[in-house]
Protein backbone atom coordinates (compact mmCIF):
# COMPACT_ATOMS: atom_id res chain seq x y z
CA UNK A 1 0.00 0.00 0.00
CA UNK A 2 1.54 3.58 -1.04
CA UNK A 3 2.33 5.73 1.94
CA UNK A 4 1.76 9.22 2.07
CA UNK A 5 4.14 11.72 1.92
CA UNK A 6 4.54 13.55 5.62
CA UNK A 7 3.72 16.76 4.12
CA UNK A 8 0.81 15.24 2.48
CA UNK A 9 -0.66 15.03 5.86
CA UNK A 10 0.98 16.22 8.64
CA UNK A 11 -1.13 19.56 8.83
CA UNK A 12 -4.24 18.41 8.82
CA UNK A 13 -2.82 15.16 11.37
CA UNK A 14 -1.84 17.58 13.59
CA UNK A 15 -4.76 20.47 13.73
CA UNK A 16 -6.40 19.13 16.98
CA UNK A 17 -7.95 22.10 17.69
CA UNK A 18 -11.33 21.57 18.46
CA UNK A 19 -14.10 23.89 20.10
CA UNK A 20 -15.16 22.82 23.44
CA UNK A 21 -18.86 22.65 24.50
CA UNK A 22 -19.35 21.03 27.46
CA UNK A 23 -16.84 23.03 29.21
CA UNK A 24 -15.32 26.65 28.42
CA UNK A 25 -12.20 26.95 27.18
CA UNK A 26 -11.03 28.04 29.72
CA UNK A 27 -11.51 25.06 32.18
CA UNK A 28 -10.03 23.27 28.94
CA UNK A 29 -7.05 25.48 28.89
CA UNK A 30 -6.73 27.40 32.17
CA UNK A 31 -4.62 30.13 31.92
CA UNK A 32 -2.44 29.58 34.49
CA UNK A 33 -1.01 26.32 32.69
CA UNK A 34 -1.68 27.61 29.61
CA UNK A 35 -0.38 31.04 29.58
CA UNK A 36 -2.45 32.11 26.51
CA UNK A 37 -1.67 35.28 27.33
CA UNK A 38 -5.60 36.42 26.87
CA UNK A 39 -5.03 34.90 22.92
CA UNK A 40 -7.83 32.89 21.95
CA UNK A 41 -7.49 29.22 20.27
CA UNK A 42 -7.24 29.96 17.01
CA UNK A 43 -4.26 33.04 17.50
CA UNK A 44 -2.22 29.44 18.81
CA UNK A 45 -3.42 27.26 15.48
CA UNK A 46 -0.94 29.85 13.48
CA UNK A 47 1.69 28.24 15.86
CA UNK A 48 4.23 26.81 12.61
CA UNK A 49 6.93 24.62 14.24
CA UNK A 50 10.01 24.65 11.67
CA UNK A 51 11.26 21.18 12.67
CA UNK A 52 8.39 18.48 11.75
CA UNK A 53 8.57 15.13 13.00
CA UNK A 54 6.49 12.19 12.86
CA UNK A 55 5.92 9.71 15.53
CA UNK A 56 7.09 7.06 13.22
CA UNK A 57 9.77 9.20 12.18
CA UNK A 58 11.18 9.68 15.67
CA UNK A 59 11.23 6.45 16.97
CA UNK A 60 13.34 5.22 14.14
CA UNK A 61 15.53 8.19 14.73
CA UNK A 62 15.56 7.92 18.41
CA UNK A 63 16.44 4.02 18.74
CA UNK A 64 19.79 4.50 16.22
CA UNK A 65 20.66 7.36 18.35
CA UNK A 66 20.46 4.88 21.48
CA UNK A 67 21.57 1.95 19.81
CA UNK A 68 24.73 4.43 18.92
CA UNK A 69 25.76 5.97 22.33
CA UNK A 70 24.96 2.41 24.54
CA UNK A 71 27.01 0.51 21.83
CA UNK A 72 30.22 2.36 22.57
CA UNK A 73 29.53 2.48 26.12
CA UNK A 74 29.52 -1.37 25.85
CA UNK A 75 32.77 -1.33 23.45
CA UNK A 76 34.73 0.65 25.72
CA UNK A 77 33.54 -0.99 29.30
CA UNK A 78 36.79 -2.33 29.66
CA UNK A 79 39.36 0.41 28.52
CA UNK A 80 40.04 1.58 32.02
CA UNK A 81 39.18 5.17 31.13
CA UNK A 82 37.77 6.23 34.35
CA UNK A 83 40.06 4.71 36.00
CA UNK A 84 42.82 6.29 34.41
CA UNK A 85 41.57 9.71 33.49
CA UNK A 86 42.74 12.72 34.73
CA UNK A 87 41.41 13.73 38.18
CA UNK A 88 40.17 16.95 36.68
CA UNK A 89 38.61 15.16 33.92
CA UNK A 90 36.76 13.07 36.37
CA UNK A 91 35.48 16.11 38.57
CA UNK A 92 34.21 17.39 35.00
CA UNK A 93 31.92 14.12 34.86
CA UNK A 94 31.13 14.40 38.14
CA UNK A 95 30.03 17.68 38.60
CA UNK A 96 27.98 17.13 34.95
CA UNK A 97 25.89 14.15 36.28
CA UNK A 98 24.81 15.92 39.37
CA UNK A 99 24.28 18.89 38.07
CA UNK A 100 21.85 17.40 34.93
CA UNK A 101 20.92 14.11 35.21
CA UNK A 102 18.00 14.16 37.26
CA UNK A 103 17.01 17.50 35.72
CA UNK A 104 16.04 15.94 32.39
CA UNK A 105 13.16 14.13 34.62
CA UNK A 106 12.13 17.39 35.87
CA UNK A 107 12.18 19.21 31.84
CA UNK A 108 10.33 15.87 31.01
CA UNK A 109 7.85 17.41 33.09
CA UNK A 110 8.34 20.73 31.91
CA UNK A 111 7.83 19.79 28.04
CA UNK A 112 4.57 17.46 29.57
CA UNK A 113 2.45 20.73 30.40
CA UNK A 114 3.29 21.81 26.92
CA UNK A 115 2.10 18.73 25.69
CA UNK A 116 -1.47 19.14 27.56
CA UNK A 117 -2.30 22.60 28.66
CA UNK A 118 -0.73 25.17 25.12
CA UNK A 119 -3.34 26.18 23.19
CA UNK A 120 -0.58 25.33 20.44
CA UNK A 121 -1.46 21.91 18.16
CA UNK A 122 1.92 22.31 16.68
CA UNK A 123 3.71 22.66 20.18
CA UNK A 124 2.12 19.95 21.71
CA UNK A 125 2.82 18.01 19.29
CA UNK A 126 6.99 18.87 19.49
CA UNK A 127 6.97 18.73 23.26
CA UNK A 128 5.26 15.08 22.68
CA UNK A 129 8.80 14.16 21.17
CA UNK A 130 10.77 16.37 23.53
CA UNK A 131 9.06 15.05 26.82
CA UNK A 132 10.22 11.29 25.26
CA UNK A 133 13.84 13.65 24.25
CA UNK A 134 13.93 14.50 28.63
CA UNK A 135 12.97 10.92 29.39
CA UNK A 136 15.94 9.16 27.32
CA UNK A 137 18.57 12.00 28.65
CA UNK A 138 17.73 11.62 32.09
CA UNK A 139 17.51 7.63 31.86
CA UNK A 140 20.94 7.85 30.04
CA UNK A 141 22.64 10.41 32.09
CA UNK A 142 21.62 7.79 35.26
CA UNK A 143 23.01 4.72 33.46
CA UNK A 144 26.08 5.74 32.58
CA UNK A 145 27.09 7.02 35.43
CA UNK A 146 26.04 3.84 37.25
CA UNK A 147 28.87 1.87 36.44
CA UNK A 148 31.32 4.03 38.14
CA UNK A 149 29.44 4.10 41.55
CA UNK A 150 31.24 1.25 43.01
CA UNK A 151 34.50 3.01 42.31
CA UNK A 152 34.12 6.23 43.86
CA UNK A 153 31.12 7.65 45.93
CA UNK A 154 31.29 10.76 44.36
CA UNK A 155 29.76 9.37 41.36
CA UNK A 156 26.56 8.22 43.80
CA UNK A 157 25.67 12.39 43.24
CA UNK A 158 24.40 11.37 39.95
CA UNK A 159 21.80 10.48 41.35
CA UNK A 160 20.98 11.76 44.85
CA UNK A 161 22.34 15.67 43.90
CA UNK A 162 18.86 16.78 43.29
CA UNK A 163 17.72 15.60 46.60
CA UNK A 164 20.31 17.46 48.80
CA UNK A 165 20.45 21.12 49.90
CA UNK A 166 24.35 20.73 48.62
CA UNK A 167 23.93 25.33 47.91
CA UNK A 168 25.38 24.48 44.63
CA UNK A 169 21.95 21.99 43.59
CA UNK A 170 20.00 25.29 45.44
CA UNK A 171 20.86 27.02 43.06
CA UNK A 172 20.22 24.95 40.11
CA UNK A 173 16.58 24.24 41.61
CA UNK A 174 16.46 27.64 42.24
CA UNK A 175 16.91 28.52 38.41
CA UNK A 176 14.97 25.29 37.14
CA UNK A 177 12.28 25.37 39.31
CA UNK A 178 11.85 29.54 38.02
CA UNK A 179 12.46 28.47 34.71
CA UNK A 180 10.28 24.84 33.87
CA UNK A 181 7.97 24.31 36.99
CA UNK A 182 6.47 26.97 38.09
CA UNK A 183 5.50 28.62 34.71
CA UNK A 184 3.11 28.31 32.20
CA UNK A 185 2.99 26.60 29.23
CA UNK A 186 4.33 29.23 27.11
CA UNK A 187 6.37 30.35 29.48
CA UNK A 188 8.26 27.72 29.10
CA UNK A 189 8.73 27.33 25.86
CA UNK A 190 10.80 31.12 25.90
CA UNK A 191 12.10 30.09 29.03
CA UNK A 192 13.13 26.71 28.67
CA UNK A 193 13.44 25.89 24.98
CA UNK A 194 13.82 29.14 23.13
CA UNK A 195 16.67 31.15 26.28
CA UNK A 196 18.06 27.68 27.93
CA UNK A 197 18.08 25.54 25.44
CA UNK A 198 19.00 27.63 22.31
CA UNK A 199 21.38 29.56 24.44
CA UNK A 200 23.11 27.71 26.47
CA UNK A 201 22.83 23.69 26.14
CA UNK A 202 24.97 24.24 23.58
CA UNK A 203 28.10 24.79 25.65
CA UNK A 204 27.14 22.57 28.33
CA UNK A 205 26.96 19.68 25.53
CA UNK A 206 28.99 20.78 22.62
CA UNK A 207 31.64 22.34 24.16
CA UNK A 208 32.12 19.45 26.82
CA UNK A 209 31.99 16.70 23.81
CA UNK A 210 34.93 18.22 22.29
CA UNK A 211 36.42 18.32 25.62
CA UNK A 212 35.79 14.73 26.35
CA UNK A 213 36.37 13.59 23.01
CA UNK A 214 40.38 15.47 23.72
CA UNK A 215 40.19 13.52 27.03
CA UNK A 216 40.18 10.17 25.64
CA UNK A 217 36.50 9.79 27.20
CA UNK A 218 34.70 8.48 24.10
CA UNK A 219 31.73 7.37 26.16
CA UNK A 220 31.11 10.80 27.29
CA UNK A 221 31.42 12.38 24.29
CA UNK A 222 28.93 9.98 22.30
CA UNK A 223 26.82 10.38 25.05
CA UNK A 224 26.46 14.22 25.33
CA UNK A 225 26.84 14.55 21.27
CA UNK A 226 23.59 11.82 21.20
CA UNK A 227 21.70 14.59 23.90
CA UNK A 228 22.55 17.57 21.83
CA UNK A 229 20.91 16.14 18.88
CA UNK A 230 17.61 16.53 20.56
CA UNK A 231 18.14 19.39 21.73
CA UNK A 232 18.71 21.12 18.62
CA UNK A 233 15.09 19.65 17.82
CA UNK A 234 13.43 20.81 20.76
CA UNK A 235 14.71 23.60 21.84
CA UNK A 236 12.80 25.24 18.37
CA UNK A 237 9.26 25.27 20.23
CA UNK A 238 9.87 28.44 22.11
CA UNK A 239 10.29 30.13 18.30
CA UNK A 240 7.06 30.02 16.89
CA UNK A 241 5.59 30.70 20.39
CA UNK A 242 7.37 34.26 20.88
CA UNK A 243 6.52 34.97 17.04
CA UNK A 244 2.55 34.57 18.04
CA UNK A 245 3.20 37.01 21.05
CA UNK A 246 5.23 39.66 19.37
CA UNK A 247 2.47 40.02 16.54
CA UNK A 248 -0.41 40.21 18.68
CA UNK A 249 1.49 42.85 20.79
CA UNK A 250 3.17 41.20 23.77
CA UNK A 251 6.15 42.04 22.98
CA UNK A 252 7.15 43.18 25.98
CA UNK A 253 6.26 40.11 28.25
CA UNK A 254 8.35 37.72 25.95
CA UNK A 255 10.78 40.17 26.23
CA UNK A 256 11.05 39.88 30.80
CA UNK A 257 10.86 36.10 30.18
CA UNK A 258 14.14 35.59 27.94
CA UNK A 259 15.95 38.38 29.96
CA UNK A 260 15.26 36.89 33.32
CA UNK A 261 15.89 32.97 31.95
CA UNK A 262 18.89 34.06 29.93
CA UNK A 263 20.58 35.67 33.00
CA UNK A 264 19.67 32.71 35.31
CA UNK A 265 21.28 30.08 32.72
CA UNK A 266 24.34 32.84 32.14
CA UNK A 267 24.85 32.61 36.02
CA UNK A 268 24.50 28.82 36.39
CA UNK A 269 26.62 28.10 33.52
CA UNK A 270 29.50 30.31 34.86
CA UNK A 271 30.19 28.29 38.18
CA UNK A 272 29.26 24.89 35.94
CA UNK A 273 31.00 25.42 33.06
CA UNK A 274 33.51 28.09 33.27
CA UNK A 275 35.38 26.43 35.88
CA UNK A 276 36.02 23.08 33.86
CA UNK A 277 36.74 24.67 30.45
CA UNK A 278 39.39 26.99 31.89
CA UNK A 279 40.75 24.96 34.97
CA UNK A 280 39.72 21.60 34.90
CA UNK A 281 40.84 20.43 31.81
CA UNK A 282 44.10 19.48 31.13
CA UNK A 283 45.72 22.68 29.47
CA UNK A 284 46.95 20.87 26.48
CA UNK A 285 43.17 19.45 26.00
CA UNK A 286 41.65 22.71 26.34
CA UNK A 287 40.74 24.17 22.67
CA UNK A 288 38.91 27.73 23.41
CA UNK A 289 38.61 29.79 26.68
CA UNK A 290 35.27 30.02 27.87
CA UNK A 291 34.77 33.05 27.45
CA UNK A 292 35.92 32.48 23.67
CA UNK A 293 33.44 29.69 23.18
CA UNK A 294 30.89 32.29 24.66
CA UNK A 295 31.73 34.60 22.13
CA UNK A 296 31.54 32.30 19.50
CA UNK A 297 28.72 29.37 20.03
CA UNK A 298 26.56 31.71 22.28
CA UNK A 299 27.01 35.36 22.01
CA UNK A 300 26.77 35.55 18.15
CA UNK A 301 24.34 32.67 17.53
CA UNK A 302 21.79 33.97 20.55
CA UNK A 303 22.51 37.73 19.00
CA UNK A 304 20.67 36.44 15.93
CA UNK A 305 18.43 34.48 17.32
CA UNK A 306 17.08 37.32 19.50
CA UNK A 307 17.09 40.00 16.60
CA UNK A 308 15.57 37.01 13.81
CA UNK A 309 12.64 37.28 16.24
CA UNK A 310 11.98 40.49 16.41
CA UNK A 311 13.10 40.71 20.23
CA UNK A 312 16.02 43.14 21.45
CA UNK A 313 18.81 42.18 23.35
CA UNK A 314 18.40 42.59 26.90
CA UNK A 315 18.89 45.60 28.59
CA UNK A 316 22.12 44.37 30.45
CA UNK A 317 23.80 42.95 27.88
CA UNK A 318 27.11 45.10 27.95
CA UNK A 319 26.68 43.77 31.75
CA UNK A 320 26.85 39.99 30.33
CA UNK A 321 29.45 40.38 27.86
CA UNK A 322 32.01 42.34 30.88
CA UNK A 323 30.70 39.59 32.51
CA UNK A 324 32.51 36.75 30.74
CA UNK A 325 35.68 38.14 31.28
CA UNK A 326 35.34 37.85 35.06
CA UNK A 327 32.46 35.81 36.80
CA UNK A 328 33.86 32.36 36.22
CA UNK A 329 37.16 33.13 37.71
CA UNK A 330 35.54 33.77 41.07
CA UNK A 331 32.95 30.77 40.94
CA UNK A 332 35.84 28.86 40.25
CA UNK A 333 37.88 30.21 43.21
CA UNK A 334 34.63 30.14 45.78
CA UNK A 335 34.25 26.70 44.76
CA UNK A 336 37.74 25.77 45.09
CA UNK A 337 38.11 27.29 48.71
CA UNK A 338 34.94 25.97 49.27
CA UNK A 339 35.85 22.81 47.87
CA UNK A 340 34.58 20.44 50.95
CA UNK A 341 30.84 21.53 49.93
CA UNK A 342 30.98 20.02 46.38
CA UNK A 343 30.42 16.93 45.22
CA UNK A 344 33.44 16.90 43.29
CA UNK A 345 37.08 17.39 43.98
CA UNK A 346 38.09 21.02 41.97
CA UNK A 347 41.19 20.92 40.13
CA UNK A 348 43.04 24.32 41.31
CA UNK A 349 44.63 24.77 37.48
CA UNK A 350 46.97 27.32 38.58
CA UNK A 351 50.46 25.83 37.69
CA UNK A 352 53.43 28.80 36.12
CA UNK A 353 51.70 27.55 32.81
CA UNK A 354 48.30 27.31 33.62
CA UNK A 355 48.21 31.09 34.52
CA UNK A 356 50.60 32.09 31.50
CA UNK A 357 47.56 30.55 29.74
CA UNK A 358 45.22 32.39 32.00
CA UNK A 359 46.90 36.12 31.90
CA UNK A 360 47.20 35.38 27.89
CA UNK A 361 43.43 35.08 27.46
CA UNK A 362 42.24 36.80 30.28
CA UNK A 363 44.96 39.85 30.09
CA UNK A 364 45.28 41.48 34.14
CA UNK A 365 44.40 37.94 35.85
CA UNK A 366 47.87 37.90 37.59
CA UNK A 367 47.03 41.22 39.01
CA UNK A 368 43.40 39.96 40.07
CA UNK A 369 42.70 36.67 40.65
CA UNK A 370 46.37 35.68 40.65
CA UNK A 371 46.68 37.90 43.75
CA UNK A 372 44.17 35.76 45.43
CA UNK A 373 45.62 32.51 44.26
CA UNK A 374 49.13 33.70 45.16
CA UNK A 375 47.82 33.57 49.46
CA UNK A 376 46.42 30.10 48.89
CA UNK A 377 49.55 28.80 46.91
CA UNK A 378 51.97 29.86 49.43
CA UNK A 379 49.52 28.48 52.46
CA UNK A 380 49.59 25.06 49.87
CA UNK A 381 53.12 25.50 49.58
CA UNK A 382 54.17 26.12 53.24
CA UNK A 383 51.86 23.02 54.16
CA UNK A 384 49.86 25.61 56.23
CA UNK A 385 46.42 23.98 55.68
CA UNK A 386 43.86 25.27 57.91
CA UNK A 387 44.18 28.47 56.01
CA UNK A 388 43.98 27.27 52.57
CA UNK A 389 39.98 26.64 54.10
CA UNK A 390 37.47 28.77 54.80
CA UNK A 391 36.12 29.19 58.29
CA UNK A 392 32.49 30.44 57.24
CA UNK A 393 29.96 30.85 54.73
CA UNK A 394 30.03 32.87 51.48
CA UNK A 395 27.23 35.37 51.28
CA UNK A 396 24.72 34.30 48.60
CA UNK A 397 22.57 36.25 46.17
CA UNK A 398 19.18 36.02 46.84
CA UNK A 399 18.28 35.38 43.14
CA UNK A 400 20.79 33.25 41.84
CA UNK A 401 21.35 31.36 44.90
CA UNK A 402 25.41 31.75 44.14
CA UNK A 403 28.33 33.65 45.87
CA UNK A 404 27.84 37.13 45.72
CA UNK A 405 31.56 38.04 43.79
CA UNK A 406 33.19 40.31 41.85
CA UNK A 407 37.61 41.35 40.57
CA UNK A 408 39.68 40.63 43.56
CA UNK A 409 43.29 42.23 43.85
CA UNK A 410 44.32 45.18 41.57
CA UNK A 411 40.84 45.48 40.10
CA UNK A 412 38.96 44.71 43.59
CA UNK A 413 35.40 45.74 42.26
CA UNK A 414 33.33 43.05 44.44
CA UNK A 415 29.84 45.02 44.89
CA UNK A 416 26.13 43.75 47.01
CA UNK A 417 23.31 44.72 45.53
CA UNK A 418 20.64 45.11 48.35
CA UNK A 419 17.18 45.70 48.35
CA UNK A 420 14.88 45.80 51.32
CA UNK A 421 11.25 44.16 50.79
CA UNK A 422 8.41 43.81 53.18
CA UNK A 423 10.88 44.64 55.71
CA UNK A 424 13.66 41.90 54.83
CA UNK A 425 17.09 42.59 53.43
CA UNK A 426 17.74 40.76 50.36
CA UNK A 427 21.17 40.57 48.82
CA UNK A 428 22.16 40.28 45.24
CA UNK A 429 25.38 39.38 43.28
CA UNK A 430 24.15 42.12 40.60
CA UNK A 431 22.12 44.86 39.22
CA UNK A 432 20.60 41.94 36.87
CA UNK A 433 19.96 39.63 39.01
CA UNK A 434 18.25 42.43 41.92
CA UNK A 435 15.97 43.20 38.70
CA UNK A 436 14.90 39.70 38.10
CA UNK A 437 13.50 39.51 41.54
CA UNK A 438 11.42 42.62 41.32
CA UNK A 439 9.83 41.85 37.95
CA UNK A 440 7.66 39.68 40.44
CA UNK A 441 9.28 39.74 44.02
CA UNK A 442 6.27 37.70 45.58
CA UNK A 443 7.50 35.25 43.39
CA UNK A 444 10.85 35.08 44.61
CA UNK A 445 10.55 36.54 48.46
CA UNK A 446 9.79 33.56 50.33
CA UNK A 447 13.09 31.57 49.59
CA UNK A 448 15.50 31.38 52.18
CA UNK A 449 19.20 31.09 50.71
CA UNK A 450 21.85 28.95 52.51
CA UNK A 451 22.73 31.73 54.14
CA UNK A 452 19.64 32.52 55.48
CA UNK A 453 18.97 28.77 56.42
CA UNK A 454 22.29 28.95 58.35
CA UNK A 455 21.03 32.32 60.12
CA UNK A 456 17.79 31.01 60.57
CA UNK A 457 18.89 28.18 62.88
CA UNK A 458 17.98 25.84 60.43
CA UNK A 459 21.69 23.88 59.82
CA UNK A 460 23.06 22.45 63.46
CA UNK A 461 25.60 22.28 64.36
CA UNK A 462 26.39 25.92 63.12
CA UNK A 463 29.57 25.02 61.74
CA UNK A 464 31.52 22.94 59.14
CA UNK A 465 30.21 20.19 60.00
CA UNK A 466 26.55 21.06 60.71
CA UNK A 467 26.61 22.43 57.24
CA UNK A 468 28.06 19.75 55.41
CA UNK A 469 25.47 17.22 57.18
CA UNK A 470 22.92 19.73 55.83
CA UNK A 471 24.42 19.59 52.67
CA UNK A 472 24.39 15.99 52.55
CA UNK A 473 27.93 15.44 51.83
CA UNK A 474 28.89 12.33 54.02
CA UNK A 475 32.63 11.20 54.33
CA UNK A 476 33.87 10.39 51.22
CA UNK A 477 31.99 12.66 49.58
CA UNK A 478 32.98 15.70 49.93
CA UNK A 479 35.29 17.40 47.51
CA UNK A 480 39.48 18.37 47.59
CA UNK A 481 41.70 18.82 45.35
CA UNK A 482 41.59 17.24 42.32
CA UNK A 483 45.38 16.56 42.47
CA UNK A 484 45.89 15.96 45.97
CA UNK A 485 47.59 19.36 45.72
CA UNK A 486 50.88 17.42 43.48
CA UNK A 487 50.15 21.02 41.76
CA UNK A 488 52.80 22.90 44.71
CA UNK A 489 55.61 20.87 43.73
CA UNK A 490 56.11 22.95 40.81
CA UNK A 491 56.36 26.11 43.15
CA UNK A 492 58.14 24.15 45.96
CA UNK A 493 60.85 23.19 43.00
CA UNK A 494 60.80 27.05 41.75
CA UNK A 495 61.25 28.15 45.67
CA UNK A 496 64.00 25.51 45.92
CA UNK A 497 65.69 27.33 42.63
CA UNK A 498 65.38 30.78 43.65
CA UNK A 499 66.75 30.02 47.17
CA UNK A 500 70.17 28.19 45.74
CA UNK A 501 70.96 30.81 43.00
CA UNK B 1 25.25 41.50 74.06
CA UNK B 2 23.61 40.17 71.14
CA UNK B 3 25.11 37.89 68.38
CA UNK B 4 25.13 39.98 65.10
CA UNK B 5 25.49 38.74 61.34
CA UNK B 6 27.14 41.31 58.76
CA UNK B 7 28.33 40.41 55.63
CA UNK B 8 32.03 41.52 54.72
CA UNK B 9 33.29 42.92 52.11
CA UNK B 10 36.96 42.67 52.07
CA UNK B 11 38.84 45.36 50.09
CA UNK B 12 41.38 43.08 47.62
CA UNK B 13 38.88 39.83 48.32
CA UNK B 14 37.23 38.45 45.82
CA UNK B 15 33.30 37.46 47.20
CA UNK B 16 31.24 38.69 50.29
CA UNK B 17 31.47 36.43 53.51
CA UNK B 18 29.15 36.07 56.59
CA UNK B 19 30.71 37.29 59.67
CA UNK B 20 29.35 36.89 63.37
CA UNK B 21 30.04 40.22 65.46
CA UNK B 22 28.59 41.59 68.89
CA UNK B 23 26.37 44.14 69.20
CA UNK B 24 28.79 45.97 71.19
CA UNK B 25 32.40 45.22 69.19
CA UNK B 26 33.41 48.55 67.98
CA UNK B 27 34.47 48.92 64.67
CA UNK B 28 37.96 47.69 64.36
CA UNK B 29 36.28 44.75 66.82
CA UNK B 30 33.75 44.40 63.31
CA UNK B 31 37.47 44.54 60.98
CA UNK B 32 39.35 42.22 63.20
CA UNK B 33 37.06 39.60 63.06
CA UNK B 34 35.95 40.24 58.81
CA UNK B 35 40.34 39.99 58.20
CA UNK B 36 39.72 36.58 60.14
CA UNK B 37 38.50 35.33 56.55
CA UNK B 38 40.58 37.23 54.08
CA UNK B 39 43.58 38.03 55.61
CA UNK B 40 45.90 34.81 54.95
CA UNK B 41 43.43 33.52 53.18
CA UNK B 42 43.26 35.08 50.05
CA UNK B 43 44.40 39.01 50.89
CA UNK B 44 47.83 39.49 51.85
CA UNK B 45 48.31 41.55 55.30
CA UNK B 46 49.46 44.96 55.18
CA UNK B 47 51.85 45.37 58.01
CA UNK B 48 51.75 49.06 59.23
CA UNK B 49 48.04 49.76 57.74
CA UNK B 50 45.11 49.65 59.88
CA UNK B 51 41.57 48.32 58.81
CA UNK B 52 38.53 51.07 58.44
CA UNK B 53 34.75 50.35 58.53
CA UNK B 54 32.38 51.95 56.03
CA UNK B 55 29.11 51.14 54.44
CA UNK B 56 29.11 50.32 51.12
CA UNK B 57 28.62 53.44 49.26
CA UNK B 58 29.66 55.48 51.48
CA UNK B 59 33.27 57.45 51.37
CA UNK B 60 33.39 57.95 55.09
CA UNK B 61 34.59 55.52 57.61
CA UNK B 62 32.26 54.64 61.11
CA UNK B 63 34.80 55.78 64.29
CA UNK B 64 36.94 53.05 64.95
CA UNK B 65 35.36 53.04 68.94
CA UNK B 66 31.52 52.99 67.18
CA UNK B 67 29.62 49.92 68.81
CA UNK B 68 27.32 47.88 66.08
CA UNK B 69 24.55 48.62 68.05
CA UNK B 70 25.10 52.56 67.70
CA UNK B 71 26.51 52.55 64.22
CA UNK B 72 22.42 51.93 62.76
CA UNK B 73 23.50 48.89 61.13
CA UNK B 74 21.26 46.22 59.99
CA UNK B 75 21.98 42.71 60.47
CA UNK B 76 23.15 41.18 57.56
CA UNK B 77 24.61 45.00 55.88
CA UNK B 78 27.28 45.06 53.93
CA UNK B 79 30.14 46.56 55.69
CA UNK B 80 33.28 47.29 53.27
CA UNK B 81 36.66 46.36 55.33
CA UNK B 82 39.41 49.06 53.85
CA UNK B 83 42.71 49.42 54.36
CA UNK B 84 43.87 52.58 55.48
CA UNK B 85 47.86 53.58 55.41
CA UNK B 86 49.22 55.68 58.64
CA UNK B 87 49.27 59.43 58.79
CA UNK B 88 52.14 60.72 58.92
Amino acid sequence: MAVLNRMDWYDLARTTNWTPTYVTEDELFPPLMSGAFGLPQNAWEKYDEPYKQTYPEYVKVQRDKDAGAYSVKAALERSRIFENADPGWKSVMKAHYGAIARGEYAAASAEARMMRFSKAPGMRNMSTLGCLDEIRHAQMQLFFPHEHVSKDRQMDWAFKAYDTNEWGMIAARHFFDDIMMTRDAISVSIMLTFSFETGFTNMQFLGLAADAAEAGDHTFANLISSIQTDESRHAQIGGPALKILIENGQKAEAQKRVDIAVWGAWKLFSVLTGPIMDYYTPLEHRKQSFKEFMEEWIVAQFERALTDMGLDLPWYWDIFLKELSETHHGMHMGSYFWRPTVWWNPAAGVTPDERAWLEEKYPGWNDTWGQCWDVIIDNVVDGNMAMAYPETLPYVCNMCQLPILGTPGKGWNVKDYPLEYNGRLYHFGSEVDRWCFQQEPERYAGHLSIVDRFLAGMIQPMDLGGALNYMGLAPGECGDDAHNYAWAEVYRALRAEKKAS
Amino acid sequence: MALFPITSNFEGDFVLQLVAVDSENTMDEVAAAAAVHSVGRRVRARPGQIMRVRRQGSEDFLPRSMRVSESGLKPTETVEIIWEAPKH
